[in-house]
């Protein structure tokens, strides 16, 4: 009787913040840890009240029908399908085209839970008896066709799926009043079992959304898609907070869907590569040179971020000219190709920039600076600064990088984790999860009084820059209306770089005891300062040497 | 009196939550042990390492045997807790403290974690530089969320060490949520870290009220039950440095009451030091009675009776806190200090005697301190006095009782014990905060002329051979003639005396000494010479 009286009440107790209360015979609330007695007053919900009245002791009368407090059952699948809607719906609030959700994603989506035998199947992967198969939901959903949907037919989809799931436990007698764990959750739970069956992970949520955004060609690269999930806007970590009332997360769930870091660039790439495998995908549309995918374009974005002159993009087209990397029959994605992989664009563009940069100022640590001091006197010459000069936006870019670098460590060390309502790994450790939860809240909210400060402190709003240039409160001043100046040579009608060689420590020789000190003898191609992804192919191809091009693999 | 105690222990603390942010981040692998050792903890685990091992020295006495007069504090990490009114005079006024102590309270806490997994860093003392520690390593397979709590105990760390609160307080919010970490191990150790930076917090912070700070420790106390004890003492510290007694005397009779499962058992060790301060603070309403009882002669019936009680109190508690293996200086004073004015004094004797030379205890030169000054207050033979200096003087050489010892065994006058009255100079000499000690040269010099007097000159030999390679390098060159001109020219004429004895009359020092002599007489004669012209 106690227990239906208490569920009313979930208080935390004011003195040891734990939730376990006990009814004395005068129907009085103590705390069953700390014995300490309340004064409470309770708002009762009974229809025959008026409602808003408060009552200051439990009548008996005011208990709720016995309602099933564990929600539906459902499929780990379900939640996926909800968080990846959510993640679209975010991609499409930043001003991504509607059919990325309907068209693609969904499509994806289906297609995939058709190949791992999830959904849309007469032989569906997680059964619970024989003889609930005959009439379980992979069935009657199989029968729908594998459609575009609009999002209502998304969504009433999800239901009919869901009340289908429902209908036959029911009928199947499971005893569902202690474990509310998603109906297939321990699926999930084997390594084994979940790359046999492909199954679905919370990094592959981000794999799904960029294969539909490279099918898309939307200007999102997967740089982007990990800083927008890291800033949040993307739902990512804790996604599970917003699922609807029916679907509770318990036990097990909690490892499938319990985010505590984001997965890295290479991670998401490798789960898209192998899902555009195991979806079948044809090979993608090439990107056009209209669209801000394209190097051509992505490079123009880089350069502005950069704060480098703008004349520098026809060098960056020209360099990428030479190296046919803007072909269409190279921006594109054929999962089935021979050494196929997902291209990073993200990553060809900064190439392509370090590589120009290296052609017309050689950043051998020498002539870049020379360039730098016959800039400052043509400048100085002109009365005026139209001419760039490399150390000055060496050392303005610099200052930015720290700050900016520095802000986002400090944004990662005030970064929130964990979720609002925490997820019980077991029954036993409800109420300790649960005790833990307040007590963080608690003095959470102790320190906020204590310090003034914002509780939910502002989110700025998803942009592809991050730093600015030439504002007031931006890193510094602006460098792009400049002019490339010496570092270009007009010869023979066409303008040259001046620097005549291109200096690369992993083309040149390798000399095991050069004259200068031990220290510059080390083998250049295991130079640990060379930037991995940078380095070896796309260089090699750009500057067309054919021995190394060779071994190398190309890109 | 607690004031002064707790307010020394509270002043160091700064410096220490930052550590021990810093060393929580080098520990590779947190130990769970680590959660309730931090302060209290460290008192209890020296006596145990003492019975496990036998050895009665703890390692921190044997590498610096005499940096200064305070080597127990700083040697013992229990400073921190049971720093009282003589110790703490040290405490303030010790200049060598600040650097001896923190290396060793870290160390000394460091102890338990340390022995197994970092062996190095054990051997190499921490350095005073600011060098970044290596810590618990950003690794390939750290999660976002160990890397977010990762930096953020760092920016708690910086901010605590420059003092800005606000910030740290901040920081702090976002640290919480380390609380709900899921392994067990670090689950523990965040409890920790946050209940040493949050009081830390709180008790610097600006706006932070005392209904903030009992809120936090109420709450840590339910929320960690495994450091409930802990806690408990913690807070009851931190309201009798904010001036509450009462409360802090309730928290204690609160603490010792508390019983949860299985846990009180586990914190058994926790238990006995509550008991112990609870009777120490019974110790200081004894006190405070007897000051009010004295002023009004009148001798209140009631008033004595309470005194009384108090009394009871706190004998039965420290009584049995004595009985086990530790350094529990306070308390044996306020013990003493009672049964003597009760005049048991062959119970407080035995006592002292006891907290001296029981091989089970750590060895404390506090302890015999403690029983120098009882034998002289109740005027014991000389005989008896000198006993216990020496053992006193053979702990810590450089202690300032040396110079009683001293004059002590040049009263006795024989030729033995000039002997040894010898040596102590030469010891309390050797170490460089008696260096620019006038009454120790001027010992000195009086031992020299006696020495001459008796015609015993040949016992400075025996001293001097061992010390004649570095002493005129230490003590007496042309530089140490100028600086001790400048502090004092007492200093300068006494340490002429002996070096020109010891080292010979050309040497550097003495040299110096004429021409600076013959400076200030120059400088004399040119005043006398324009006051008369004037």
């Amino acid at each position: 009787m106690d227990e239906e009286l208490i569920g009313f009440f979930r208080e935390p107790c004011s003195q040891c913040s734990v939730v376990n209360w006990g009814v004395t015979e005068e129907g009085g609330y103590y705390c069953k840890s700390c014995h300490n007695v309340i004064e409470r007053t309770v708002e009762v919900t009974d229809p025959s009240c008026v409602t808003g009245s408060r009552v200051s002791a439990i009548s008996h009368g005011a208990k709720k029908p016995a309602k099933q407090k564990h929600g539906k059952d459902w499929m780990v699948c379900e939640g996926f399908q909800f968080i990846l809607k959510q993640q679209a719906e975010a991609l499409l609030a930043m001003g991504v085209r509607p059919e990325l959700k309907d068209d693609i994603l969904c499509n994806f989506w289906r297609g995939y839970l058709h190949k791992s035998q999830q959904a849309y199947t007469t032989k569906p992967l997680y059964s619970v008896t024989s003889q609930q198969e005959s009439d379980s939901c992979p069935e009657s959903l199989a029968a729908s066709e594998l459609s575009c949907l609009s999002k209502a037919e998304t969504e009433s989809d999800m239901d009919g799926a869901r009340s289908t799931i429902s209908g036959w436990s029911s009928d199947g007698g499971r005893l569902s009043s202690v474990c509310t764990e998603a109906l297939d959750s321990s699926l999930y739970c084997s390594a084994r079992e979940r790359r046999m069956h492909h199954l679905m992970t919370m990094p592959m949520t981000l794999a799904f959304l960029h294969l539909s955004l490279l099918w898309l060609q939307e200007a999102i690269t997967l740089a982007d898609l990990l800083r927008f999930t890291a800033e949040g806007h993307i739902p990512y970590i804790n996604a599970y907070q917003n699922f609807p009332e029916d679907m509770k997360l318990f036990g097990r769930d909690a490892l499938i869907f319990r985010v505590e870091s984001l997965p890295s660039y290479k991670m998401v790439q490798e789960e898209a590569h192998n899902l555009a495998i195991f979806l079948d995908l044809p090979r993608f549309p090439p990107l056009t040179s209209a669209c801000l995918l394209h190097p051509s374009l992505l490079c123009l974005r880089y350069l502005m971020e950069l704060n480098l002159p703008d004349e520098l993009h026809v060098w960056v087209c020209w360099v990428m000219q030479q190296a046919g990397v803007g072909k269409d029959t190279f921006l594109t994605y054929d999962p089935w190709a021979e050494k196929s992989g997902l291209l990073n664009y993200d990553i060809l563009a900064s190439a392509l920039i370090v590589v120009t940069l290296k052609l017309l100022f050689k950043l051998d640590d020498q002539q870049e600076w020379c360039l730098s001091n016959s800039a400052d006197d043509e400048n100085k010459q002109n009365q005026d600064s139209s001419i760039f000069c490399f150390r000055k936006w060496y050392k303005t870019v610099q200052g930015a990088l720290v700050v900016a670098k520095e802000a986002e460590e400090q944004a990662m060390a005030r970064k929130s984790w964990k979720s609002q309502k925490p997820v019980y790994p077991s029954m036993r450790n409800k109420s300790v999860v649960i005790k833990r939860r307040r007590v963080v809240e608690q003095l959470q909210a102790q320190f906020q009084k204590l310090t003034g400060s914002d509780p939910q402190p502002r989110q700025d709003s998803p942009s592809s820059f991050r730093l600015r240039w030439g504002e007031e409160d931006g890193g510094g001043p602006s460098y792009q209306g400049r002019r490339l100046g010496s570092a270009v040579k007009k010869r023979k009608g066409s303008a040259r770089p001046s620097n005549p060689t291109y200096w690369h420590t992993a083309l040149s020789s390798c000399k095991p005891r050069s004259e200068k000190s031990e220290s510059l003898s080390v083998c250049p191609s295991t130079h640990p300062s060379i930037h991995p992804s940078i380095h070896p192919p796309i260089l090699v191809r750009v500057m067309g040497v054919p021995g190394a091009a060779a071994k190398q693999h190309t890109v | 009196m607690y004031a002064t105690c707790v307010t020394l222990k509270f002043t160091r603390r700064c410096g220490e939550a930052a550590r021990i942010a810093d060393r929580f981040n080098r520990t590779v692998r947190p130990s769970p042990a680590l959660g309730g050792m931090i302060t209290n903890g460290c008192m209890l685990k020296s006596f145990k390492v003492t019975e496990e091992k036998g050895n009665p020295l703890p390692p921190q006495r044997e590498k610096k045997p005499k940096t200064s007069p305070c080597v127990l504090r700083c040697g013992t990490a229990y400073g921190n807790l049971l720093a009282m009114d003589d110790i703490s005079a040290e405490w303030m006024t010790s200049p060598v403290r600040d650097c001896g102590s923190d290396n060793d309270v870290s160390n000394d806490d460091d102890d338990e974690d340390d022995e197994e997994e970092e062996p190095i860093r054990k051997r190499s003392k921490w350095p005073d530089l600011p060098i970044p520690a290596p810590w618990y390593g950003e690794t390939s397979k750290e999660t976002g969320f160990h890397r977010s709590s990762r930096l953020c105990l760092n920016q708690i760390r910086e901010c605590l060490l420059e003092h800005r609160w606000q910030e740290a307080a901040e920081y702090l919010i976002s640290y919480f949520q380390t609380l709900e970490e899921i392994s067990t191990p670090r689950q523990l150790l965040a409890t920790e870290i946050i209940f040493r930076l949050g009081s830390e917090i709180l008790h610097q912070h600006p706006n932070s009220k005392l209904e903030d700070v009992n809120h936090f420790f109420d709450l840590m106390k339910n929320t960690g039950v495994r450091g409930y004890l802990k806690i408990s003492l913690e807070h009851s510290f931190h309201l009798l440095l904010t001036g509450n007694f009462d409360d802090a005397v309730r928290q204690l009779t609160t603490a010792e009451s508390w019983r949860y499962g299985k846990q009180s058992a586990v914190q058994a060790d926790k238990m006995k030091l509550i008991h112990a301060y609870r009777g120490f603070l019974s110790y200081l309403s004894w006190i405070s009675k007897k000051g009010s009882s004295s002023e009004d002669d009148d001798g209140d019936v009631s008033a004595i009776q309470e005194m009384h009680t108090y009394f009871r109190q706190a004998c039965i508690s420290l009584q049995e806190i004595l009985k086990l293996p530790g350094v529990w200086d306070p308390f044996v004073v306020g013990y003493v200090n009672m049964l003597e004015f009760y005049n048991d004094h062959e119970g407080a004797l035995n006592v002292l005697k006891e907290y001296a030379y029981d091989s089970r205890f750590p060895p404390n030169p506090n302890a015999h301190v403690y029983l120098y000054r009882f034998l002289k207050r109740q005027g014991s033979t000389e005989k008896k006095q000198i006993r216990v200096l020496k053992i006193l003087g053979a702990l810590v050489p450089s202690h300032e009782l040396m110079l009683e010892l001293f004059s002590l065994l040049l009263e006795s006058g024989t030729e033995q014990s000039l002997k040894e009255a010898l040596d102590v100079l030469f010891n309390l000499l050797d170490d460089c905060s008696w260096k620019h000690s006038v009454a120790a040269w001027t010992c000195f010099r009086n031992m020299i002329k006696l020495l001459r007097r008796k015609k015993l000159k040949h016992l400075l030999e025996e001293g001097w051979e061992t010390r004649k390679d570095w002493w005129p390098a230490f003590h007496f060159r042309t530089y140490h003639a100028r600086a001790d001109f400048q502090l004092s020219r007492q200093l300068l004429l006494m340490k002429v005396v002996v070096a020109s004895t010891l080292v010979g009359n050309k040497c550097m020092y003495c040299r110096r000494k004429n021409e600076l002599e013959n400076e200030r007489e120059a400088r004399r004669m040119i005043k006398t010479h324009k006051k008369r012209k004037r």
